[in-house]
């Protein structure tokens, strides 16, 4: 590897208050960083002498063993103590050495999978199609007979509502359908399920929605 | 000449799909088109009953696709009109005697020599579904004004929507107009708001369509057959004829379509 053109094993950056990030490079052999860091110690005259280190590892993977053995370095010969580990982008590796010692895979769920954004469907959903969204679901299209959608929150059909819909499901009570119009055989808000009633004739409309009033989902039609 | 694959298909069993393909194919031969049936409902074979043509069956699908006899040797010409041929179904073998990627291949080589391909697929969304669609660009799908046929038309919709097939067309079959004026039976105007895929036909329920089941002539050679005239008009619009389609609305119905409509009025 060419490290004259301005490549180093490890970037060292100044902080204002004093500490210091050592940057590993993410494509450098660990030997090369220890290396580095040992001829590093020799021509900086104690300059760090008793400062505060952050070990930035980058997207470097996350090595048990050669975070130690830096942490290891940098106290015995350095002085230096070692304040804050930075994990880049991939916290894979991370999760592999934690499960080791756990003996109990893990797996991180990310944080998009529990986003506020709705989730928009563009299309009508037809029987056999299930729809979940962590919070507000639009579809805009119609919700056919047989197709169920499920939302945490409101759930808003830009058509004729004919599925199953269930909003507020982990428990909202203040969670609404709102459809241009209400026809499914049954709809559920939070712990509530509601029938129409038998006689039930589909005037045209603007628009419905279903809400809880009194312990008791209504319709309004508008 | 670039020839046409459409399969004919429903999710719910008996709806009329074998009667479908006999008598669509019989009309298209009647108007002087070359047409080959594929009956894909491997194990369940019909089509041949119903044209007819049981009896002259030497070679099957599964032997073609098998390589035990050539293409030719399999198409039976029918009794009548000599630009019609039915490939029948092999009885004995599973639906799994017959890959996708074959059946694509099959219809790909047909389409060179004949102007229709008719693909009667099996009831179900299983491999024989999957086999029986391959070969198609185009379907049809036939459905009786019964609320479980419905929604199993929907879910092949959704399927088909999902393989990126864009010329989906809509049959009704058995549609009792007495029972709707009774309101005891989904109009053609709900399923149509429903299912939002053009209508090409409305076929009414008759027991004409039994009995010519039962003596293996399609209904469409009877020139005073409502049915066969209704078939005869699907065939005409496959055609691409506009020929509007009695007691019914416009076949595109969805939602988007009324937003056009606001949309262009305002
Ligand atoms: N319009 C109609 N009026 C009266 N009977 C009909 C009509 N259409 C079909 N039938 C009858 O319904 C039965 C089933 O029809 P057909 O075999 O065409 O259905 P299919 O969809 O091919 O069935 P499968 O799923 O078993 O292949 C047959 O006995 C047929 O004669
Ligand atoms: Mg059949």
């Amino acid at each position: 590897m060419d490290n004259s053109k301005g490549v180093v094993p490890v970037q060292i950056r100044a902080q204002r208050d004093g500490q210091f990030i050592f940057i590993l490079d993410p494509s450098m052999p660990f030997q090369m960083i220890l290396r580095y860091l040992e001829k590093k110690r020799k021509t900086s005259n104690n300059f760090f002498k008793s400062a505060k280190i952050i070990l930035d590892l980058g997207s470097r993977p996350f090595r048990i063993d050669e975070v130690t053995a830096i942490r290891d370095m940098l106290r015995r010969q350095w002085g230096v103590k070692i304040v804050e580990l930075r994990l880049g982008h991939s916290l894979d590796s991370f999760f592999e050495w934690a499960s080791k010692q756990i003996d109990i895979p893990i797996k991180q769920i990310p944080v998009a999978e529990f986003s506020m954004e709705p989730v928009v469907i563009r299309h009508t959903c037809r029987s056999g199609t299930r729809i979940e969204a962590p919070v507000d679901c639009i579809i805009l299209g119609d919700v056919n007979p047989g197709a169920e959608v499920i939302a945490g929150r409101d759930i808003i059909v830009f058509g004729v509502l004919r599925g199953i819909a269930h909003a507020g499901a982990m428990g909202n009570r203040e969670a609404k359908i709102w459809a241009l119009s209400i026809e499914p055989n049954q709809i559920r808000i939070a712990d509530l399920v509601a029938m129409p009633p038998q006689d039930d004739k589909h005037q045209p409309k603007r628009y419905e929605v279903a809400q809880i009033r009194d312990d008791q989902i209504q319709v309004l039609t508008f | 000449m670039a020839g046409t694959t459409i399969v004919i298909t429903s999710g719910k069993g008996g709806v009329g799909k074998t009667t479908s393909v006999a008598n669509l194919g019989t009309a298209l031969a009647l108007r002087g088109r070359s047409v080959v049936l594929i009956d894909a409902d491997i194990g369940l074979r019909n089509l041949d009953v119903v044209m007819g043509l049981e009896n002259r069956i030497v070679y099957n699908l599964v032997d073609i696709i098998e390589g035990r006899c050539r293409l030719e040797q399999a198409m039976i010409r029918d009794r009548k009109l000599n630009t019609l041929f039915l490939i029948p179904a092999a009885q004995t073998r599973e639906k799994d005697a017959v890959h996708p990627e074959q059946m694509k291949e099959l219809c790909e080589k047909l389409e060179q020599n004949f102007d229709y391909i008719l693909v009667d697929c099996p009831a179900g969304i299983e491999r024989g579904f999957r086999n029986a669609v391959a070969g198609a660009q185009k379907a049809i799908i036939v459905t009786t004004p019964e609320v479980s046929a419905i929604r199993d038309a929907d879910r092949v919709i959704g399927l088909l929507e999902a393989e990126l097939m864009k010329d989906i067309n809509l049959i009704i079959n058995r549609l009792n107009h007495k029972m709707v004026k009774r309101g005891d039976m989904m109009s053609t105007e709900d399923i149509c708001s429903l299912l939002a895929v053009p209508l090409i036909g409305v076929i009414p329920e008759s027991e004409e369509v039994v009995i010519s089941t039962n003596r293996g002539i399609p209904l469409v050679h009877d020139k005073r057959s409502d049915i066969a005239n209704a078939f005869k008009r699907i065939a005409s619009r496959l055609e691409g004829e506009e020929i509007p389609i009695p007691t019914e609305i416009p076949g595109d119905s969805g939602i988007l379509s009324k937003f056009k409509k606001l949309i262009w009025s305002s």
